[in-house]
């Protein structure tokens, strides 16, 4: 009897918890289609697009491209405009390198001039409607990650979810207070990310414990060695005047993405050194220390290689853009590397070393905590 | 000497010294990665060449690199580039739809300072070749996912060679859960470190959320991220099904071959 309310209370407490989903995702993009109204710039619908002109160009470099001109005319969704029709012009390259090509249906933010002869508005295109797509990849991406991986799935997403606010917080946190140092702010926010991501992901045991330690300490080396190298060398050869998107001081802020960047990598190694090795351990208690360090550094020699490879893969590859644009221009491969790539190439070597180094630190700290569970049995 | 000459010779005394031989395979594996994507950069910037195909020769040859060269060619990695790939093609459909229809490629008004003074129409299709930037950054996370999966999963067939294919699959799913979080941790703050600097200058010039969200930049790093997600939860059913389904066919050949 008691089973069965159990059961029936379970599913009807899942059944809710689908509904409450689906109506969370119709209500969300219900939201981003309707939002209109929330944006002080005015959004124009695109509904009839006209291709005017069409030719040929050739750059001073000799790259070919086609230059389009079109003809947009759209409907005002916001504001004391609403409904009224608007004109605009657009050219575009085919490339699309900072252009765009237009089509019905798109939402443009758009800044509205005056009225021609013929009564309607016309006015400049400033940006495109992007909200719905990011939902769109975001809804996606937590379906997924709950399909496959269930509960785990579950979790991952709440500890990426509060990892992004602590971000967010953080960052606000700096902005408003001149004199605290990003480095400060980014240690702490370090501790905060480690423990709250260790204890959701792995539970509130002695595994998480270890791993939370050896993340510090090995983030910890990972930071002396950079600003030893960066002291001793005075930075020479990193070029900050390339870094992008740069308000404050580069080498802090260089820095701080080094030490944020590397964090995930770091952690990964740290839980996978002492969740194996306790996993050795609890098979077999009599396990010797000299056995654990051995498979603990046999794991590792394993890993370091792809774990150094994420972070690589994610740093270079965003340059690619960029470094096209250098090449096509007629500048020299070497000079275009130097210029695009010294920065990302020591992020991922700073990243390397942090993974690296955290293999022993995992192991020896792992056996320590090790050695103090078997003390008290 | 420079800041890259000094981190490189730390980070490959460490790899030498913690990894030994192996430790020497990946470091060289870094070094090969390097010159495979720059030449790749190179075919992207022709104009005749279709910068998805690029992409998926340039991803096979990386993994390639980063499965059989660092371990070894045996039925583990064999199963893991497959399943690589196979996660890398549709992820790829997924992503080229996001960039067209997200409008995210090139270059934001953000950037308009830099590229001042060069010349943007170039004939390069900028569109797919956000598509490839995409795939390039999280083609580390995906082999490195396959090859957690599919190495377990021979252990245990190896153990228990009575094991159905189904639950041979469930075994290799239940694996890829656990590692899924910490996966998806790392490609977070991987690119949240290079976004760094980006956050605190739309902070700084008091970007309105709406602004933000809608900025070509910041979507583009989202989708990118998320992707990058998506990607990493997807290769664990694959590099499960994939391995079941060959080790299940390897094992009945070695059997006939007893007979």
């Amino acid at each position: 009897m008691r089973r069965n309310s159990v059961t029936q209370f379970i599913t009807r407490k899942r059944i809710a918890l689908y509904i409450l989903t689906f109506l969370l995702v119709v209500g969300s993009f219900w939201f981003v289609h309707n939002n209109h109204e929330f944006y002080e710039r005015s959004i124009a619908e695109i509904v009839e697009v006209e291709t005017v002109q069409s030719e040929e160009v050739t750059d001073p470099h000799g790259n070919e491209d086609q230059l389009v001109t079109q003809r947009l005319e759209g409907v005002i969704q916001n504001g004391e405009a609403k409904g009224s029709v608007i004109q605009l012009d657009n050219e575009y390259a085919a490339s699309q390198a900072y252009d765009h090509e237009y089509s019905v249906g798109n939402d443009l933010f758009v800044s509205i001039d005056t009225a021609n002869e013929d009564g309607h508005l016309t006015g400049s295109i400033l940006d495109v409607k992007r909200d719905h797509y990011t939902l769109l990849i975001a809804w996606a991406f937590v379906f997924i990650l709950l399909l496959v991986g269930q509960r785990q799935g579950f979790y991952s997403v709440i500890s990426l979810a509060i990892n992004a606010l602590i971000i967010a917080l953080a960052l606000d946190f700096y902005i408003q207070t001149a004199n605290i140092s990003l480095l400060v702010i980014s240690g702490v926010s370090i501790v905060l990310f480690t423990v709250i991501s260790l204890l959701l992901v792995n539970g509130n045991n002695e595994k998480t414990y270890a791993a939370i330690a050896a993340t510090l300490l090995g983030t910890l080396f990972l930071f002396a060695v950079t600003s030893f190298v960066m002291w001793g060398t005075a930075g020479e050869g990193l070029r900050y005047e390339e870094m992008q998107f740069v308000t404050r001081a580069p080498e802090m802020v260089f820095m701080a993405g080094v030490l944020i960047g590397a964090l995930g990598a770091i952690m990964d190694v740290a839980i996978t050194m002492s969740s194996s090795l306790f996993n050795l351990y609890e098979k077999n208690s009599n396990i010797s220390n000299k056995a654990l360090r051995k498979s603990g550094m046999d794991i590792g020699k394993d890993i370091m290689g792809t774990m150094t490879n994420i972070l690589f893969f994610v740093y270079i590859s965003g340059s690619i853009p960029m470094i096209i644009l250098y090449l096509k221009n007629s500048a020299a491969l070497g000079f275009t590397l130097n210029m695009n790539l010294t920065l990302e190439l020591a992020r991922a070597l700073a990243g390397g070393i942090g993974i690296v180094v955290t293999i022993p630190i995992g192991v020896y700290l792992t056996i320590f905590f090790i050695n103090r569970k078997r003390a008290r049995v | 000497m420079s800041v890259l000459v000094w981190l490189a010779i730390i980070l490959f005394i460490l790899m030498v010294v913690i990894g030994g031989q192996k430790g020497v395979r990946s470091f060289i594996a870094l070094f090969f990665n390097f010159v495979i994507l720059i030449i790749s950069i190179l075919f992207m910037a022709d104009p005749s060449i279709d910068p998805i195909i690029v992409t998926l020769i340039a991803t096979t040859i990386l993994s390639c690199i980063n499965l059989f060269y660092i371990n070894e060619i045996n039925i583990k990695t064999k199963t893991a580039f497959i399943s690589t790939m196979a996660t890398i093609i549709a992820l790829l459909l997924f992503i080229i739809f996001m960039t067209e229809s997200a409008m995210i490629q090139g270059f934001s008004e953000e950037q308009i300072e830099e590229i001042k003074g060069f010349s943007v129409y170039l004939g390069v299709d900028f569109v797919k070749i956000a598509a490839s930037v995409i795939i390039m950054s999280t083609i580390g996370a995906i082999t490195d996912v396959a090859i957690s999966i599919s190495s377990p999963m021979r252990e245990i067939y190896r153990h228990n060679p009575d094991i159905s294919q189904k639950s041979l699959y469930q075994s290799g799913v239940s694996i890829g859960k656990d590692i899924l979080g910490t996966s998806t941790n790392t490609l977070f703050f991987a690119f949240f470190g290079g976004y760094m600097a980006l956050l605190i200058w739309f902070m700084d010039l008091n970007y309105s959320f709406g602004e933000i969200v809608n900025s070509k930049i910041f979507s583009g790093e989202m989708v990118t991220i998320l992707a990058a997600g998506i990607g990493v939860a997807l290769v664990i059913p694959i590099t499960s099904w994939v391995t079941a389904l060959v080790l299940m066919k390897a094992g009945a050949k070695e059997e006939e071959k007893e007979e």
